[in-house]
């Protein structure tokens, strides 16, 4: 399974949730698969997934999914400890774990070496930390949802691999309204 | 105290009700005063780039964030105000205590603040200098314009301002 399976794999659990897409592949494939206004596209700002989903689940109440990478959690591993500390039960950290650095030719990470991101996560205060292969990552992805006490960290190990994809033509600040649209707060659109 | 007291006061009065910070011992007191707020968000960050992210969140939840850092952290942070928070246009105030500014005693300190306002300026970023008691007056109407231009902005505090706040 590589990313765009595990995608294609989990989209209806994502319909409901407030979606932060991490760049590049990750994004354009989601894109790809079935856009929907309450997925947030990082155009920019390798490495914020994370972050800027934990921001909005301080925010409001919704369920927030962070769709990350392991490249780009290893270039912001600090935030697993602002997480570990202050993330709030509506906020889960998806790591689709692939070993490389997909959208730049699929060079490998530390992650398929000798690190292990799960072992930071709990190292760095994060108290639900799954490591699950692709096929389990749904099922693991609903029961972070339906528990209400706590917020999760999901590390879905897969396989390197991209498919073919153009970027997204979305403009950013069509990305931010309709999202925002979807969470109640802009009343314009 | 009179002088943190004073910035917290107006930037909750230009409506921002989220913050963050990058411990400075010239933020010391406001981060005081924000522990034992109940009114507003406030946590500590480890590092300003991922602050930048977490406000850009808080943005698009609604509220309405600042991150205070010393000048030090607009250098971790310029591809995360580039090409997110400049990108999808979203105000943020950065609360910036000015190292290397007269008065300062670390040496080191005076390469950032050669060429701080050149980045802000570079980066298109509205500043505020509040180098008196009287500028801070200004800051609950300039973070309001952050919001209206949708464009993060900078408050920049000189050390001689908020050195003696105790």
């Amino acid at each position: 399974m590589n990313r765009f399976d595990l995608l294609n794999k989990i989209q209806n659990f994502l319909k409901d949730n407030l979606i932060i897409c991490n760049i590049g592949l990750p994004s354009q494939e989601l894109y790809k698969i079935n856009d929907q206004p309450n997925f947030f596209y990082m155009l920019g700002s390798m490495g914020l997934s994370s972050s800027i989903g934990l921001g909005l689940s301080l925010s409001q109440t919704k369920q927030v999914i962070s769709i990350d990478g392991d490249g780009s959690v290893l270039m912001n591993m600090n935030t697993l400890a602002t997480i570990g500390n202050r993330a709030p039960s509506n906020y889960t950290l998806l790591i689709i774990d692939n070993g490389s650095y997909g959208s730049t030719g699929d060079q490998r990470t530390f992650t398929d070496e000798n690190t292990s991101l799960k072992d930071v996560a709990v190292g760095a205060g994060c108290k639900k930390v799954i490591e699950c292969s692709g096929e389990e990552t749904l099922n693991e992805l609903s029961k972070a949802i339906e528990d209400k006490n706590n917020s999760y960290v999901i590390i879905s190990k897969i396989n390197s691999g991209n498919v073919k994809i153009d970027p997204i033509p979305l403009n950013p600040i069509t990305i931010r309204d309709r999202f925002r649209k979807f969470i109640g707060i802009v009343k314009y659109l | 105290m009179k002088i943190s007291k004073k910035i917290i006061d107006n930037l909750k009065k230009g409506g921002v009700d989220f913050y963050l910070s990058v411990p400075c011992k010239l933020l010391a007191n406001m981060i005081e005063i924000l522990e034992n707020d109940k009114d507003v968000y406030y946590s500590a960050v480890p590092r300003e780039e991922e602050g930048m992210g977490i406000c850009a969140g808080a943005y698009l939840g609604n509220k309405f964030p600042c991150i205070m850092m010393q000048n030090t952290g607009i250098g971790n942070s310029v591809n995360a105000i580039v090409s997110l928070l400049q990108l999808y246009q979203m105000p943020v105030v950065f609360l910036i205590s000015y190292r290397g500014t007269p008065g300062e005693p670390v040496g080191a300190q005076g390469g950032m603040a050669k060429i701080t306002e050149d980045i802000l300026q570079t980066l298109r970023i509205p500043m505020l200098h509040c180098s008196s008691e009287n500028d801070l007056d200004k800051i609950s109407t300039f973070s309001k314009h952050a919001k209206v231009v949708e464009s993060p902005v900078a408050i920049l505090c000189d050390f001689n301002l908020m050195k003696d706040d105790t």
